[in-house]
């Protein structure tokens, strides 16, 4: 299999915006083959991450839009869903495309509108990401799945309410530092553990907001690579999928699809969780932070909630975590959350994070969860 | 193609009638809601339908305060992953227990519960 790099990587400000779900996209896309410094017709397939635009758009159909709208509408497209990991399951498939030597050069990203319905029209579509059957019938939602998993910690390992909101607060505090972020505001402890109750114990201020956004990557094979700018290879990227059903989960305090993806990764790239310097990671809630710092290996199991305590997720911690603000402060538009973690681990290897940088970062790690934990999508990133 | 022995249309035609069923792998045993092809287990396709005593325990509970579209009249209202007594586990929402008596360890019982005529498992007092 061939080296894949990253070459150029394109980021909308998250938020609110007035524009359709293929515009921010396009607008992203551009802004990433800028970045590498290539020619847009070098562009050799197109893979697009998008989940509810049927919903909230009345559009599907919308890689071919996409690149369209990009200026490119010759190229291939394919479309990927797998709910909130959706783009970085995109990335996966195009690093194959590349590795596999089919193309050089594929632009690979997504986007997602949800702030146009309103937030109980977007809290339905985000649901249709659980079992229609069982669980959407039963009033599950996601801070519903969440809260399960939460309450499952703390009953085993002690996890409290204040350990979460210490998550909360330290990815705000990184947001601040990030002009991309939906939300560049301070918070405090009081702030989250006096917000109302979503589902019990996860409060307002454990969740990640609506978002809308778009990211794009432009990646190309080592061969190509080299006649751009500063590559940032890809060391390893694994996915792995558990049951779609919450109740069938074998233990509710873990995520065994972060536990295996993040073993075949590891194993891909030759590395172990310690050679890891900065992790974008999935922080949905506060609560799947602790928990994926577990499952990465970066923590005890048990210890999550003890280390966001302690600052050692923070930056100039041990281990700095999502430096970007993640998902609760940068935002969460979900068809473009993998590409948008992949883009931050990409600034931080190429050391032009301003403010947020982690000094040094050589090695760094994405995590990309979705649905009720069933998909994960785990990727290691690395400079020469 | 072999005809499935119990289907999701049959196991809520059950649920409705206060009967829950589940399906024993004849391999290993293994128990599953709802029905599957191969056993996720051993990967046989043997499977027969087993009716289930609809007692258990709550493994984990969450109050939802903020409904999907449609719901918002439901709220607020427990779901709970509960454990029942022959080994697998089963989401519902709970009914008839106040929140705050809620917690890991509990027992409860299978019922029936219709929402805007359809049939969601539910989990009562014991």
């Amino acid at each position: 299999m061939r080296r894949v790099a990253v070459i150029g990587v394109g980021v909308t400000k998250f938020g609110k915006h007035d524009r359709t779900s293929a515009e921010l996209f396009a607008a992203a896309a551009a802004d990433a083959i800028t970045d590498a410094g290539i020619a847009p017709s070098a562009i050799q397939a197109l893979y697009f991450g998008n989940v509810t635009g049927g919903e909230t758009e009345r559009q599907l159909h919308m890689g071919p839009l996409a690149a369209t709208l990009l200026g490119l509408p010759t190229v291939p497209t394919t479309r990927f869903e797998n709910a909130c990991a959706t783009s970085h399951v995109a990335f996966r498939h195009a690093v194959m495309e590349i590795a596999s030597g089919v193309s050089d050069v594929v632009l690979v990203g997504g986007a997602e509108r949800v702030l146009n319905v309103p937030t109980e029209s977007a809290t339905e579509f985000f649901a249709y990401c659980s079992d229609a059957s069982l669980e959407q019938p039963a009033g599950l939602t996601f801070p519903g799945v969440f809260a399960l998993i939460a309450r499952a910690h703390m009953d085993k390992y002690g996890t409290t309410e204040e350990q979460m909101a210490h998550v909360a607060v330290k990815n705000h505090r990184h947001g601040v530092l990030n002009p991309k972020a939906q939300f560049q505001k301070e918070i405090s402890l009081e702030t989250v553990l006096k917000s109302a109750y979503v589902a019990d114990p996860l409060k307002l201020f454990d969740c990640c907001p609506f978002t809308d956004g778009g990211a794009a990557l432009v990646l190309a094979s080592e061969e190509v690579a080299r006649r751009y700018r500063r590559p940032i290879w890809v060391l390893g990227t694994h996915a792995a999928t558990d049951t779609m059903f919450v109740h069938e989960k074998r233990d509710l305090s873990r995520v065994t699809a972060t536990e295996r993806a993040a073993l075949g990764a590891y194993r891909q790239a030759g590395k172990t969780p310690t050679d890891v310097d900065v992790a974008e990671l999935h922080d949905c809630f506060t609560i799947a932070e602790i928990v994926a710092t577990e499952g990465l290996g970066f923590f005890e199991p048990g210890t999550g909630g003890l280390a966001a305590e302690k600052g050692w997720t923070s930056l100039g911690g041990k281990l700095p975590v999502n430096p970007s603000g993640g998902l609760k402060a940068k935002g969460h538009p979900i068809g473009a959350t993998g590409a948008a973690q992949i883009a931050e681990i990409v600034t931080q290897l190429r050391g032009e994070a301003d403010r947020r940088q982690v000094d040094g970062a050589r090695t760094g790690l994405t995590h990309t969860l979705g649905g009720n934990t069933a998909t994960v999508v785990v990727s290691l990133f690395g400079c020469d | 193609m072999t005809e499935r022995v119990i289907n999701l249309k049959s196991f809520f035609e059950d649920a409705r009638a206060g009967r829950l069923t589940g399906i024993r792998c004849g391999g290993c045993g293994e128990l599953a809601i709802p029905p599957k092809e191969f056993c996720a287990s051993c990967q046989k396709r043997d499977w027969q339908p087993v009716p289930l005593a609809g007692a258990g325990t709550i493994v984990s509970f969450t109050v939802i305060r903020v409904a999907p579209r449609g719901r918002g009249g439901e709220v607020p209202y427990a779901v709970a992953v509960v454990k029942l007594e022959e080994g697998l586990s089963l989401l519902g929402r709970v009914v008839d227990i106040p929140f705050e008596a809620l917690r890991a360890g509990l027992p409860v019982r299978f019922r029936p519960v219709q929402i805007d005529s359809q049939t969601v498992i539910g989990f009562g007092p014991a």
